[in-house]
Formats: C-alpha cells, structure tokens, sequence
C-alpha cells in the first residue's frame, strides 16, 4: 500500500495556446522523459505557466497534440488525466483538516475511505508532519502548509508532478531546504515533474534539465551545465548567470570551431552550429582574469574593485565596453580602482552566440 | 458524471410533476367584496347545492387584467362582486357570456346592468358616492361642515380634502361621470379644478380617502358611503354626506366569464346570488350596499337610497370607453395638474 | 461521455414511451397513468398518441430519437458522432416545441392551411411529465455532445449547467416577458408600430424634469431614478454600518443586532408602511407628541419621496447586511495586518486596504438596493402620495381603470433600460481587479478592530436605526393585540383567534381563515427556496469560474427578472402559461417558478460577491487531484460558501412569503398565498387581522432562518474566532 512511482512522459506537438487574439504560446514540441524533473524557467509573461496549465489540462491546447505517457489527452479535462499540481499558493482547503486535504484526491477517485486515510498519513510521513493530520491549514506555517501541498499531490502517484513555483511564499534559507526535500522525494518515487519558476538558481539546484522559455516560445533546452556553458543566444547567457556579451568580429570557422577577434586579441572556440555572418561573445565573469603585472593582452581601466571575502570583483572601463568579473584566486592582490590593468579571457569562460 | 446526470433528473423530475388542472365538480370564483362576505357566499353556495367552490379574493382591477390575459383558456367561472365599471368593460370586451338568468325581481338599476351589457353582467348591490369628514380634525382645525359638492370648492379646505385618481380608481372615475352628468360637462371640469386646488392627493384606490379619513390623514374624503358607514361602525369619527345636489352611484355586479369550464354551475351560482334571501345576509359581515333584489331586507344602517338625491346615472354612455377616455384626458389636462 | 449519453437516451425514451404526453388531470404522482389509464387519449406516452389517436405530429420527434440512437450506436469517431447528436437533438427539441406551439388546444394555431387535418382539428393540450422529460433528454444530450466538441473544456458538467440555466432562463424568463414587451410596439389600434414605441418611450409624461424648473413633480422614470439612487446608497451604507459592527467590533448586543437587522426582510409588504402612518402620518402618534410639545404644525410630509424612502430604507438595509456581512467576514484577515505591519494606522488599514477589497460587496448591495427600490411597489403604493414612480405607474397601468397594457410594456422597458445601465455602470466601477482573498494559503489572523472614529461613526448611524427598526416593529406587534389601531386600544386576541384559530372536536381541524393561505404558502416557499439556491449560486458559479462565450449576456439575463416588475411578471407568466404547451396557471408550480426566477437573481449577485473571494486555484488544485466539476463544487465550493448559500436560502424563502406583487395574478382559490389574503384584508381596512396574520409569518420566518443557520453555520477557516477583543464573539456573530 506504499507509494508507488507511475511516471510518464509528457510530449507536446505543436502545441497552440490563444486567448482571443493573443497567443500564449508559440507551436511548442517538448519532450519530458519519463521520471525527468524539468525546469520551467523564464521571466513573467513566457509561457511557461500557459505550458504547465496545458500538462495539467486546466487549459485547453488551441492547436496541437498533447501525449501523457504516450497517451493522447488533448480533449481530456484536469479531471480525468493522472498529473498532479502543486500550486504557488498552496490552495490547501481551508475547511478540511491536514489528513482530509492530502486524502482529499484519493476519496474523490474512489479509494476507500480507509486506505486513503492510511496512504495520507503515509504520505505527510515522508514530508516529516506524521502527527499534524487532524490540524487545520491554518494552524501550519507557511514551509509546513507547502509540504502538505506536495504530499497531497503525491499520494495520488501521478504520472506527471506539477509545481507551479512552489516556493516563492517562503523565506531564503527555507527555499533552499524544502527545494531539496522536493529534488528528494522526486528521486525517490522516480517521479516525473515539471517545475515551473523565474529563478534560476532554484532552477539549476533541482532540474535533470532547464527548459527556458521566452516571448511565448522555447529559448533554449539543456542541462544545467549546456545552458551555462552553451548559451545558444544573448538572452540565455544573460538570463543563466551573468553574462557580458560583447560584439566580436568573426575571422572563420574552423574544424569544430570559430576564431573570434575580440578587443583586438584573437580567440579560438569549440563551435559546431552552422556558419553565420554576425555573432556576439557572451563573457562570464570569472572568465576575464585580471592583471597589472601582465604586459599584454587587452587593456582596460579598473573603475571599481571590491573584495567580498568569497570572491573579488570588478568593474572595467575596454575597448569593448564595460565589463563585469569576478575573480576566485582570492590570493591574488586586487588591482586598485582607478588604475589602468590587462585583461585575460579563459577559453572556459567564453561562448559564441551566432545571430542570424 | 453520474452526478450531473442525477442533478439533471432531479430539474426535469421537478418539471414533470406537473399537477392536475382543476377538475369538474368545482366552482372557479373570482371574489371582489371584502373577505367576510366572499367566504359568506362561497360557503352558502356549498351547503346548500353541496358543490365545491374554489374562491379567491381579488380587487376587480386585478381581476381584468387577469380575465383578460386568460381569455383564450379562461380559468375563472364567475367573478362575483365589486364595482360595476370593470364587469361592464369585460362584457362589453366580450369577455363575459350570458348567465341566462331571471332578472324580473331585480330593481331597474340592476337589470339595466344587464340589459346594457346585453347580458353579460347583473347587478347585485348599488351604493351611492358621498362625502365624509373626520369630525375630531375639522373641530380642531375649525372648518365648517360640508353639505353640497359645491361646498368642497371652499377655500378653507385647502389642503384638507383627499379623493382618488380616476385613472386607477373606478370610484373617482363615478366621481367624474357623476359631477359631469350632475352640472354638465365644463362646469363640471371647472368645479373639480376648483376642488383640485384643495385635494392633498390624489390616491390610487377608491376606497383609500375614506380610510385616511376615518384616521384623521385627511379631513374629508369622497368616496362609496357603504364603506364609510363600514368604517363609523368600527368607531372612527367619520361623519357622512349625502350631497345636496344629488349624487351618483356604483352598481356591483356578478358576471359569468365567457368559455367558462362549468357554466351551470356558473348559472346556477348566479340565480343563488340575486335571490332576496341570500342578498339579505349581507349584513351579517357588516356590508352596507343596497342589495339590487327588490325582495330583499335592507339594512338599518345602509344610506337610505329613497332618500338621497340619486341621479340617473347612465351606464351605457359612461361606460363606454370612448367617452372614459375623453373625460380622463380632459381630467389629465385641466384637474390634475391644478392640484397642487 | 458515452455512457451519459446513453442515460440520457434512455431517460428520452422513457419520456415519448413510456410517461404520459401531457399533463393528466389526476396528477403525476397518482400514478394512475402507469396502469388504468396508460392507452388513455389523456395519459398515453407520444409513441401511443401517435399510433392510436393519430396525432401525426409525433412522428418526426420519433425520427429524431431514431436518428439519436442510430448515431449513438453506429458511429465510432467520437468527434463525428458528437456533431451527429448535436444536429438531431437540436432537430428534437425544436420538433417539440414547434408541435406544442403549433397545434393549440382548440386546433392549429400556426400555419393552420397547412396543418388542419387528421386529429390536429381537435388540439391538444399542455406537455406534461412525457413532454418535459423527453426535451430534459434532449436538451443533455445535446449539451454531453457539445462538450464531447472540446466545448466548456470537454466537462460534460459545466456544459450541461449552462445549457440548462439557459433553457430555463429562456423558458421562464425571456419567453413570459417577451410576451409582454412586445405589447410596448403595439399601436392602439393593435397592429405593430415601432414609431408609436418611440413616442411613447420618450414622452414627457415618463421623463419630465418638471421639478427642476420649479414645477410640481417629475416624471416617474426620474423619480424612480433618485429614489433608487439614493436608496441603493443608504441601504449599502447602512447595511456597511451594521455589517461592520457585527464583525469587527465587540458590540455586546450583535445578536439583537443582527436580528432587528433580519426583520424587516421577512416583513410582508404594507405593513411597514402601515406603521410609518401610524407614527408619522398627520394623526400619528409621533406626530400628535410633537404637536402637543413643541407645537409642531401636524404635516402631510410623511406622503410622497420621504415616506417611501424611509419605508425602502427600513426595508432594504437587510439585504445590503446580508451581503455585505459575508463580505466583510470574508476580507482575509493578513491582508489587514499585512497592511498594519507596514505601519498603516487603523484607519489608514481601512482606506486603503479594507474598503477596495470590500468594493465587489459594496458594488453589489448597491445594485441590489438600487434593483429592490426601482422595483418596490408595495411602499410606494401606501406612501407614495403624489410622488409616482414606474412600479406603480405599471401597476395602474395594468389594473387601472383605463387598462393600457402598451403603456405598462413601455414602462417596463424603460425600467429595464434603468436597470441595465445601473448593471453597465457596476461593472465599469469594479473593473477587472481580482478580489480573491480566500486563498489556498491558510491564515492565521484576527480581523482588526475598527479604528475607534469609524467605530463610533457605525454606532451612531446604525444604532439609532436599529432603535427606530425596533420601535416600529413593536409598533406593529402592538397593532396586532388592539381593537382599533390607533383609535381603540383596548386589548384583544380576536385578531389572532379569527385567523388562526384551531377546533379539537373531532380530531384537529383548522378553523382559523388564515390557516389555508398559511400552509400554501410555506409548502410552496419550502419548495422555492432550495431551488432558488441552486439555481442561483450554480449560475454564479458558472459566471465566476467558466469561460464562455456570451458570458455577459448570461449573466446580464439571469438578473432580468429581478429587474421588473412583480405586476409585469405575474401579467407575462398568466399571458405565457395558460395555454398549451406550457399550462401552468391555477397550479402551485407556477407559484414556485416564478418564486424561482425572481428570486435567483439574489442568489447569484450573493454567490458572485462570495465567489469572486475564493481563490481560484482551490476549483483548480480540486480538479487537478482528479476531482471532476461537480465534486469540486460540491466538496469545495459550498462548503466555503456557507454564509452566501445561508443568505440565498433565507433570503428567497423569505421573498417567495413576503413578495405579493407577482402573486397577485397567480395565485387561486386552491393556491392562495398569505400577502394575497393579507393585501385584501389591508384593502378593506381590516388592519387587525392583517397585522396579526403578519405577525406570525414574522416569527415563522424568524424560526426558519434560525434553523437554517444552525444547519449550516459558519465556514470554519479559522480556528480561533476572529476579533482579538472578545471569545464570546462566536457565538453572538452566530445569530
């Protein structure tokens, strides 16, 4: 009588959400791998919402196909699908107590009365509030009431986990503990999930992979690593990390690869898209090393230098405008605001962004 | 699903228990007199032809209105009671049918009723309009006594007289007939503006100014002097008139409705309704119309109609709509907008 | 899907087989149809009409049910199969009313060349159990096929609601009044002239501004206006005032309060009027003590504006309580600390915070104030004076002594007109800003006490008001215990034993002239009640958390009703129900319908207000943990509407005893209601017995109400109750 793990795939095809006249969401293909947990990740007003209420089937598609593990549910209601969301606002039933709220969508779908209460406490067990089922809602804090909503969201083994930004009514440091309770008992019951937030820290902490979406469409999918490393365009570099992105000149491509002349020094990266006119270099931070004692490399003026005990950072006035770093090595002397420097880009620290 | 089905059934479930309509043993009346004698009559019928009817009470307006939205599918048998006017335009509407009654005991008023609406109305009652005054505010105000129409022209009144609209009110609209038919047409305009001057308001129910008065609302009311005998009996300080130029009356009448689902037991209701016997029971519930069989006991205290100036009122010309139209427009333009 | 269509599919065919076709005269329930009777010309199902009385006109319905179960059985794609069911239910319900509107009861009434032959002469007569259950089937049919198209998001429920809100808002509401308005286009001579509408419509006998100028009166669609306006506004202020104390302060007598604020809404038409003569007219009792001590000229005053607005006042503030007690209770506590932790004062807390979040409440008593004074046709008919508003005008428009049904019907559009706009202009004022403040996210808080100016300032606009309520009421109970009100004053129980007395020979027998009308009534108010309820707060449901197209128009035709006159309505319902094929005059079914439809636009505007607090994403988290619609509804939504359903149910079981202007017409010598016989008893000046009779609908009411609200109580959100300042607060806010 344990909970058990019934995960599916979600795949969309060319999906269409209108309002009216306004469109939602752009012809979205999207492939969730079965017991995957994927990030939905982008600024307000994306999509990423729209996708997660078309999943849920609490929207219904304007336009495409929609397949929950393998099985065409486009015309099926929230009701008669087997996905399960957890909601920003927790939308605990204020009337029922904690027991009744988790069991809540086992009655309802005819399981005893009996086993769904057994199977609710079973379930507030693995979110460590056994003993809180006879509470009212409104006698939890605010990191407790979110546990019941994800306990009750599990206890109906869904195919599909739904959280739409489930911790954005909890404090920093709860965020933190609660994300890993979420990433934990995901991997545990092998569940498939789609996490929708804007913030991509909690992104990078909890996905198997990062969707991010913008102006209504996909902007880029990959691992956390492929997002951070190969930001495909300026938006993701900027929206994954920080990034200064700068205008480059493109000297050629190579076997794999694309020389760059950047700030009048020449840089050779791996690249493997198809060839283009233009692009951008998208550089982080921590890939411009900093250095008076240098006697070559670009030039630049230290218009401000702060030590910050983990990490140094910089302010610098290039030929290529103003940039941004940060340097690690806190060995390092830092190099006095107001002075003039050269500066270094490590390979590591550099993506090529084509543009059309 | 299977709820919505259930909830589904329960609507139409609700929708198909549809009732019965009436069935056939049973009279359908329509009452306009006060309760009392509405149940007197209702259950004397009862007893003593031991049919059921079935009696509602409604003010005679509302009864029109009502006989007339039903007129394709009546469901009304006979409508008993209340003033004349709006049984003479249901049957001069053709909403009503010929009882095929005897109406040779009747008092000529009475079978006029009938001979004008070629039978479709009788009389059963007549009550004459008057005047009324409430004798504790009219000493305390010290106003002199009215005695004539004329008298209501007063000055001194002003403010103190209430009477109703003739255009909701049958009663005021006898008013009107009255005054014209009593002084001819433009004197008679010219007097009601005069007393217009003096009216506080102008009511939408006849029998509402007397009532006011006998409460002290008002000081003198015009209206039917059958209720305000009704209403000095009950102990207020109403004082009655009859006045001295002759007055008019009301004829209360008793109709059978045209496609009536029991029309003999509607005759029948009809022949039992003017005879002297039951027309004397009125008193009992305390009505004071002059019952329209010559047979039949007057009460004591009824307005003694030998004795008040009673004008022929004509029925046929007054209760035509053409000519009501005409005098309430008339009314409208000249009376109405003299009040102030 | 499917296997609601099919029940359906049966349930059609069980009602053209199997129930009797039209209404029979012994009734349903008797049965009698299933047995002796069931090959009857009177009791027979369709099938039979047609196969043994050669009433052809079956025969095309019956195709369309073949063609239904074809469909149903042969085509597999379910899209194909859904448009299939849509086309042929839509084919039946239109083949059944066109047959019933066609053939009348003495023979065709349309087309009659075409369709005078066979057994079609002869008529027929009103649909009875057959007829509604077999268009019922038809009509879900259609409804489980739309929502089987991805309509209403595929959910068979939603769809199938709105369909039927829809048909019976049509059948009970659109049809009866179209019947009427249509009148406002008829010229005097009976032929149809949209020219004489015009004339008509915008005479100055309905829009003259006389009064401005200095003249004697308005015309009535002004006074009815600024009557209403300022109505609307004192009974919402009013309403605020008492609605607050009973919540956010720690008044010692809220229960006492808070039924002097319930009594004048289960008090039956004229009495209050009545009473306000008593005390305030020329002779009244008030008027005589200042007369006598300061010499205070005895004056008319009373008739005319002041007299109605007073009376509209005494008797709608109730309803803007009611409103906006579930309001205010519902205004989320953290919002308001939230607010008072950003260092707001109390004061600052209730402007900025409070009062937006109560805007849905108060825009909504207002409409309500301003809809129930437009409408008002008791007090106005008692007070009025000279001062003529539309309700009365219609009326004598109607009854008066010169029946002018056209001039009615345009009165009544342009009351409609006024009412719609007062409908256009709350909407403008919300706007689109969400109001939800019950959320998923359980809190904690206790209501803010009221900043003391503000509490002070509710006391003294409410608390003298609660004095005057209850002066008046014991004025009326008064009344009812005295010979002669207001001239002998002797005491009596004659009153209460001449209607209500009861005889014990021979077993009990109710001998009092009251009792027939008494138990009518509450059968009837009892059955009205829960099905305005469910009619109403399902429409609010529909109209707060489901899209659709037309939304608007719905939602601006379920308050149609309520919007005119009870006299233009009783007239519309005789015109439309008392010939084939809906035959409802004389029957107490009529009494309820209309009781229904008048009243449920109270209980939409109650369930909008209550809804539009609940936050959307608990209907949501619902349906996502595999709850379908109606569950949600059920186990969710009620439950958290608890004050709003309460408000619903007394509120129309209260109207459906207190109303009288629609009953007027429909109501029969077997279906008698009390303000029927209690407007005849007023007529006649027997004001005794009247006030007595209302006396002890009074106290039934009060009774009623009680129980209801120990049945349903409040919603418990919260464990601990509420106000910081006082623990008995539960139990008095409970009264």
């Amino acid at each position: 009588m344990s909970i058990m793990q019934k995960a599916g795939s979600v795949q969309f095809r060319d999906v269409v959400k209108k309002y009216g006249s306004v469109t939602a969401l752009k012809p979205l293909n999207l492939d969730i791998q079965q017991g995957e947990l994927v990030t939905l990740l982008g600024p307000s007003g994306c999509g990423k919402t729209t996708t997660l209420r078309l999943i849920a089937g609490l929207e219904a598609a304007t336009e495409g196909t929609i397949y929950i593990g393998g099985k065409d549910v486009t015309h099926l209601t929230a009701t008669y699908r087997n996905v399960s969301m957890v909601f920003q606002s927790y939308a605990l039933f204020p009337h029922m107590s904690v027991v009744d709220n988790v069991s809540y969508g086992l009655r309802v779908n005819k399981v005893p009365a009996k086993e769904a209460k057994a199977k609710a406490e079973e379930g507030l067990a693995m979110v460590g509030l056994a003993g809180y089922g006879e509470r009212l809602p409104s006698e939890l804090s605010g990191g407790q009431q979110q546990r019941v909503a994800v306990a009750r969201a599990v206890v109906l083994e869904p195919e599909v986990l739904l959280l739409d930004e489930p911790l954005s009514n909890l404090d920093a440091k709860l965020r933190r503990h609660v994300r890993e309770e979420i990433r934990e008992i995901q991997q545990k019951l092998g569940l498939t999930a789609v996490y929708v937030t804007h913030d991509q820290e909690e992104a990078m902490a909890v996905s198997d992979r990062i969707i991010v979406m913008n102006k209504a469409e996909i902007a880029q999918s990959g691992t956390p690593r492929e997002l951070y490393n190969q930001p495909n365009s300026a938006f993701i570099a900027d929206f994954i990390g920080d990034a200064n992105v700068v205008d480059c000149e493109i000297v050629g491509f190579g076997e794999g690869t694309v020389s760059l002349n950047v700030g009048g020094a020449t840089v050779v990266l791996p690249y493997s898209g198809p060839t283009c006119q233009h692009g951008k270099l998208a550089i982080r931070p921590e890939g411009i090393s900093v250095s008076q004692s240098a006697t070559n490399g670009i030039a630049a003026g230290v218009s401000y230098a702060a030590y910050l005990g983990n990490q140094i950072q910089y302010s610098l006035n290039t030929g290529m405008g103003k940039l941004f770093a940060i340097d690690h090595n806190l060995s390092a002397t830092v190099v006095p605001t107001g002075t003039e420097a050269f500066i270094h880009l490590k390979e590591e620290g550099l993506a090529f962004l084509p543009e059309a | 699903m299977k709820n919505a089905l259930l909830g589904g059934l329960a609507a139409v479930g609700l929708l198909a228990a549809l009732p019965a309509t009436a069935s056939a043993e049973e009279l359908n009346m329509v009452c306009g007199a006060e309760q009392d004698w509405c149940e007197l009559m209702a259950r004397g019928f009862e007893e003593e032809t031991g049919n059921e009817v079935l009696m509602v009470r409604k003010s005679t307006g509302e009864t029109l209105a009502q006989v007339r939205a039903e007129a394709s599918n009546p469901k009304i048998d006979v409508w008993w009671g209340g003033t004349g006017d709006p049984h003479l335009i249901a049957a001069f509407e053709g909403l009503t049918q010929d009882p095929g009654v005897d109406t040779s005991e009747l008092l000529g008023w009475a079978s006029n009723m009938h001979k004008i609406s070629n039978g479709g109305t009788v009389g059963i009652y007549a009550g004459a309009l008057g005047i009324a005054y409430n004798s504790e505010v009219l000493e305390e105000r010290g106003l002199p006594a009215p005695a004539c129409w004329k008298d209501l022209t007063n000055p001194a009144y002003a403010g103190e007289i209430q009477v109703a609209n003739p255009n909701s009110s049958g009663t005021a609209y006898t008013e009107l007939a009255t005054f014209v038919q009593l002084f001819g047409e433009d004197e008679a305009y010219r007097l009601l503006t005069e007393i217009g001057k003096n009216v506080n308001q102008y009511t939408k129910s006849g029998s509402a100014p007397s009532k006011a008065a006998a409460r002290g609302e008002t000081t003198i009311s015009i209206g039917f002097m059958h209720d305000m005998v009704k209403l000095a009996g009950s102990g207020f300080p109403l004082k009655i008139v009859a006045p001295c130029e002759g007055t008019g009356y009301e004829v209360g009448a008793v109709s059978v409705i045209k496609g009536a689902k029991h029309p003999e037991l509607a005759k029948q209701f009809v022949e039992y309704a003017l005879r002297p016997d039951v027309q004397s029971r009125s008193v009992e519930v305390k009505s004071f119309q002059v019952p329209s069989n010559s047979k039949a006991s007057v009460a004591p205290e009824s307005p003694d109609l030998a004795s008040i100036k009673l004008i022929d009122y004509d029925f046929a010309t007054y209760g035509e709509r053409s000519t009501r139209e005409r005098l309430l427009k008339r009314w409208n333009e000249e009376v109405k907008n003299a009040s102030h | 899907m499917r296997k609601t269509i099919a029940l359906w599919l049966a349930a059609g065919i069980v009602g053209f087989c199997i129930f009797p076709w039209y209404s029979v005269d012994s009734g349903f329930w008797s049965f009698s149809w299933l047995f002796s009777e069931f090959l009857s010309e009177d009791a027979a199902p369709a099938l039979f009409q047609a196969l043994l009385y050669g009433r052809w006109w079956f025969v095309p319905l019956a195709l369309a049910f073949v063609g239904i179960a074809l469909s149903f059985a042969v085509l597999k794609d379910e899209r194909t199969r859904a448009k299939a069911l849509v086309i042929l239910s839509i084919t039946g319900i239109v083949l059944l009313f066109a047959q019933g509107f066609a053939i009348g009861r003495t023979g065709p009434e349309l087309f009659n060349d075409a369709l005078n032959f066979g057994s079609a002469a002869s008529g027929q007569i009103g649909f009875g159990a057959g007829a509604m259950l077999t268009a019922g089937a038809l009509l879900f049919i259609l409804t489980t096929s739309i929502s089987g198209l991805g309509q209403g998001r595929g959910d068979a429920f939603i769809v199938g609601s709105i369909g039927l809100i829809i048909a019976l808002v049509v059948t009970f509401v659109f049809y009866p009044v179209s019947q009427i308005l249509i009148r406002a286009f008829e010229a005097s001579d009976g032929s149809f002239d949209i020219t004489a509408f015009f004339t008509r419509f915008f005479s100055s006998d309905i829009w003259s501004l006389a009064c401005l100028a200095g003249g004697k009166t308005c015309g009535p669609a002004w006074n009815s206006v600024f009557l209403a306006v300022l109505t609307g506004a004192g009974t919402t202020l009013l309403g605020l005032a008492f609605a607050l104390i009973a919540t956010k302060t720690a008044f010692p007598a809220k229960k006492l309060l808070r039924v002097l604020t319930i009594i004048p809404i289960i008090t039956p038409p004229f009495v209050i009027g009545l009473a306000l003569i008593l005390m305030f007219g020329r002779a009244g009792v008030v008027t005589d003590v200042l007369h006598e001590m300061f010499d205070i000229s005895k004056s008319r005053w009373l008739y005319g504006f002041s007299g109605i607005y007073l009376a509209q006042l005494l008797s709608f503030t109730p309803i803007a309580f009611l409103v906006l007690i579930g309001v205010v209770e519902g205004v989320s506590p953290s919002m308001e600390e939230a607010s008072q932790t950003l260092n707001a004062t109390q004061w600052q807390t209730f402007k900025n915070v409070t009062w937006p979040l109560m805007r849905p409440g108060l825009a909504n008593a207002f409409l309500l104030g301003f809809i129930e004074s437009i409408a008002d046709f008791g007090n106005p008919l008692v007070l009025g004076g000279n001062y003529n508003v539309l309700s009365t005008e219609i009326y004598f428009a109607i009854v008066g002594a010169v029946a002018d049904p056209s001039r009615a019907a345009v009165l009544a559009v342009v009351l409609l007109m006024l009412t719609l706009s007062a409908f256009i202009a709350q909407r403008l004022w919300l706007g689109k800003k969400s109001y939800a403040t019950v959320t998923g996210k359980a809190d904690s808080g206790q209501h803010s006490p009221l900043n003391p100016a503000l509490k002070w300032a509710c006391y003294g606009f409410a608390l003298p008001w609660a004095a005057f309520t209850a002066v008046v009421y014991s004025m009326i109970v008064f009344g009812s215990f005295v010979k002669l009100w207001g001239y002998d004053n002797t005491f009596t129980l004659d009153h209460y034993i001449r209607a209500f007395s009861v005889s014990f020979n021979n077993g009990i027998r109710w001998t009092g002239v009251a009792w027939d009308s008494y138990f009518t009534t509450l059968t009837i108010s009892t059955m009205a009640a829960p099905l305005t309820a469910v009619v109403g707060l399902l429409t609010a449901y529909l109209l707060v958390r489901q899209k659709f197209a037309g939304k608007n128009m719905f939602e601006f035709s379920t308050m149609l009703s309520f919007a005119i006159p009870g006299t233009v309505i009783g007239v519309a319902y005789i015109m439309a129900f008392n010939t084939p094929p809906i035959e409802l005059t004389g029957t107490s079914i009529i009494l309820i319908i209309v009781f229904v439809f008048r009243n449920m636009p109270v209980g939409v505007r109650g369930g909008i207000a209550a809804m539009s607090q609940l936050d959307k994403s608990l209907d949501e988290a619902s349906i996502t943990l595999g709850a379908n619609s109606f569950t949600t509804v059920r186990k969710v939504i009620l439950p958290l509407m608890g004050p709003a359903i309460l408000a619903a149910l007394a509120y129309s079981f209260v109207r459906a005893i207190t109303s009288v202007s629609a009953v007027i017409f429909l109501v029969s010598a077997r279906h008698n209601m009390a303000t029927s016989f209690i407007v005849g008893r007023v007529e006649h000046g027997e004001y005794g017995i009247a006030i007595a009779y209302s006396s002890v609908l009074i106290i039934t009411m009060l009774v009623a109400i009680l129980l209801l609200q120990v049945v349903i109580g409040q919603r418990k959100l919260r464990r601990q109750n509420r106000l910081q300042t006082s623990n008995k607060n539960k139990e008095l806010a409970s009264a």
